[in-house]
């Protein structure tokens, strides 16, 4: 609701015909609260660069938490000042307020002066000519407090407790002591506050690539100089390149082990850098350290040739490969206890603890195991016997000797088995045979035998 | 007269090896334990700090199960001094199956590269690293360049690289592409051989490897029927293959 609109007699909260009978050229839209939600969100994630930790509130608020991030602009009320004039600059009217509690932000961003800033533990002054709508009060209480001659929030301090508990409900005192700081108030913030962000502003918006590589190791210098200070390290970075129209472009490194090495994370960062459009310019860059645990001081050994921990020399090249190939295409096949071969195997992080668990060694398995058995023919002299032939993929082998069979069943206990997935005609018996050329093949037949039908044979991997 | 011949050769083979190393130190090598094989290296061994070719023979050239299993034996006293990476384009190595042939899965960091390309350069990365030992790739033959790459990443910090030749995706059957001429220090050809198990027991014995060694710098060829041993060399000789067994190898410069 801007100035003009006001101007015209048009007020919020106005039923559409009233509206369109003041102006008859009105535009109108559907309120679309989906598409507003969104838009909440896109302006939450730009109100990155204020602080890491922002909050949704209700339909139309954000709350910010700026605990140690106003000192970059120079102060609370310059922070202030620079939030609105750029919301301003996209279009978007906004009010906003300083206080110690999110209550006391929340009302004064509403009901107080413009750009309202509580000194700390000033909020019972700040609020206390305010109206009782301000404490973020159920309809019910609202609406029958003034009913009752309270009208503004200073009234409700000097009464007792206990009857506005009764009267009103034990929210009224809650709200109450929120706003005040005498109870806490959890707030959902959409990434996880943390103290690990740092921003680097440029007086003049940059694009170059090679100034975008820079600035991208001076953030991470800038993070890393701290996390040394304070005997950390992190295990996931993020540089987020903020441009001049709003858009913000993350570029993320994970390492294999926490670290703080500036140098080697700005040579993970910088091949993606291709993937940062600068548009008309980039002004800000912030980046968040995630993953964030102790990590002694490692000294530099003079001996770096050998005798170093074996992980610690690998987790360069597990970075490299990782960052460059994507995580899921490195890993370590760590054993898992299951019978079924596809799932004995677990995909893990190279450099991840080992596991306790063992393969059976009594129980070969092949080297090769195909994603997908292959179909073959089979001929078997008894049913229950392994073939003396078979034919795969197009050339026949003649089996010389055999191992077998070893049954194995699916595992019906297992959530998201079907019905049909399980049960007699689902058991597989793996022979192990070798051909007259020595080739060994893992076979099994599916199913058990009953007489009638030609049972289905299969081949599953192939040992060297 | 013979004899002396073979002294003489000999001598100058040694004193060849001598220049080609030049100032360098000499090259550690991984012994099969074997003198019949051993003695096919100049080195008395497999030469580390460098990489060999390794092939399958047969329907081998698409699954590569029995050069996959020879190189897992292979690299199997490599581990104690490092990891071993191993780079596919395909994800059908079985860890369980190495683990079988006494390789510490726990020391295998396998890589799913998308192209031939980055089957290489994910290999070399990887040899120029401390801390790995081995490096497997999956791969057709590189060309010159991109095998001098590998062979100059191997020398950094004395890795051992293996190319398993491997058809690609769609990769025409029948002949593999094969460059002529290479920077690798052997080649090898691996198929699978029946397997004998001990009498009077059922079933198969440990698995037996047809092992060709078509080229080799510095060296002579050879052919051996090996078999798994978990002794501490990790193959046992079964027997020589005769010459007549043998493919045709590259046709040899004559001596004299």
């Amino acid at each position: 609701m801007d100035e003009r609109a006001r101007a015209l007699g048009l007020s919020a909260g106005q039923k559409a015909a009233d509206a369109l009978a003041l102006v008859p050229d009105l535009v109108t839209a559907d309120h679309d609260p989906a598409a507003d939600r969104a838009a909440l969100e896109a302006l939450s994630d730009w109100c990155v660069r204020f602080s890491p930790a922002v909050a949704l509130d209700g339909d139309d608020g954000l709350l910010l938490d700026i605990t140690g991030t106003d000192h970059l602009w120079g102060g609370e009320g310059a922070m202030l000042v620079d939030l609105v004039a750029r919301l301003a600059r996209w279009g978007v009217p906004a009010r906003a307020a300083i206080a110690d509690t999110a209550g006391a932000a929340w009302a004064l961003a509403r009901f107080g002066d413009d750009l309202a800033i509580a000194p700390p533990g000033g909020q019972r002054v700040a609020i206390e000519d305010l109206p009782v709508a301000a404490l973020r009060l159920e309809d019910a209480a609202e609406a029958q407090l003034p009913r009752l001659g309270l009208h503004r929030v200073g009234q409700l301090f000097a009464l007792p407790r206990a009857q506005l508990a009764k009267r009103f409900g034990l929210a009224l005192t809650l709200r109450l002591d929120q706003a005040l700081g005498a109870a806490a108030e959890a707030l959902t913030f959409r990434r996880p506050a943390s103290p690990w962000f740092d921003r680097l502003a440029f007086f003049e918006p940059i694009s170059a690539p090679e100034d975008l590589a820079r600035v991208a190791g001076d953030a991470l210098a800038l993070i890393c100089a701290r996390l040394e200070a304070e005997g950390r390290g992190a295990k996931r970075f993020e540089v987020v390149f903020h441009r001049l129209d709003g858009r913000a472009y993350p570029v993320r490194a994970g390492l294999a082990r926490i670290g703080r090495d500036a140098r080697r994370l700005t040579r993970l960062i910088v091949p993606k850098l291709d993937k940062v459009d600068p548009g008309f310019g980039i002004e800000v860059v912030t980046v968040h350290a995630g993953g964030v645990e102790a990590l002694a001081a490692a000294q530099e050994r003079l001996d770096s040739e050998a005798g170093n921990d074996l992980d610690e020399t690998l987790a360069p090249l597990i970075d490299r490969l990782v960052n460059r190939l994507g995580e899921n295409r490195v890993w370590r096949a760590d054993p898992y206890e299951s019978h079924v071969p596809e799932r004995s195997v677990v995909r893990v992080a190279p450099l991840d603890p080992l596991a306790a668990a063992r393969w059976d060694p009594d129980r070969p398995r092949p080297v090769r195991l195909f994603k997908r058995p292959e179909a073959i023919t089979a001929l078997a002299k008894v049913p229950d016997d392994p073939p003396v032939q078979f034919t795969w993929r197009g050339r026949s082998h003649r089996v010389r000797r055999a191992e077998g069979p070893e049954r194995i069943g699916q595992e019906w206990w297992r959530a998201g088995t079907g019905e049909g997935e399980t049960g007699p005609d689902k058991i597989r018996d793996y022979y192990r045979v070798e051909d007259e050329a020595g080739g060994r093949f893992w076979i099994y037949r599916q199913g058990l035998f009953d007489g009638d039908e030609t049972p289905k044979w299969w081949i599953h991997g192939l040992f060297g | 007269m013979a004899g002396s011949r073979e002294a003489r050769l000999a001598a100058l083979r040694g004193r060849i090896a001598a220049i080609e190393a030049g100032t360098r130190t000499p090259t550690p090598v991984l012994p099969f334990g074997d003198p019949a094989i051993d003695g096919c290296f100049p080195g008395g061994g497999l030469p580390l700090g460098g990489w060999h070719e390794v092939t399958g023979a047969g329907l081998e050239d698409e699954t590569g199960a029995a050069p996959a299993a020879f190189v897992g034996l292979l690299l199997r006293p490599l581990v104690k001094t490092g990891a071993v990476v191993w780079v596919a384009r395909r994800g059908d190595l079985f860890a369980p199956g190495l683990a079988g042939l006494g390789f510490p899965a726990g020391r295998l960091i396998q890589v799913k590269a998308r192209d031939e390309a980055e089957v290489l350069s994910v290999l070399e990365d990887a040899l120029s690293t401390q801390g790995v030992a081995a490096a497997v790739g999956e791969a057709e033959a590189p060309d010159l360049t991109a095998g001098r790459r590998l062979q100059l990443a191997c020398e950094k910090r004395g890795g051992l690289g293996v190319l398993l030749h491997r058809r690609p995706y769609g990769g025409r059957a029948g002949k593999p592409r094969m460059v002529s001429g290479s920077a690798s220090l052997s080649r090898w050809r691996i198929a699978a051989a029946p397997s004998q198990p001990d009498a009077g027991e059922l079933g198969l014995g440990p698995p037996r490897w047809r092992v060709e060694l078509e080229r080799c710098r510095g060296g002579r060829p050879g052919g051996w029927i090996l078999e798994q041993s978990d002794a501490a060399h990790p193959f046992r000789l079964v027997s020589q293959l005769a010459d007549h067994d043998l493919a045709a190898p590259e046709p040899l410069r004559r001596v004299g």
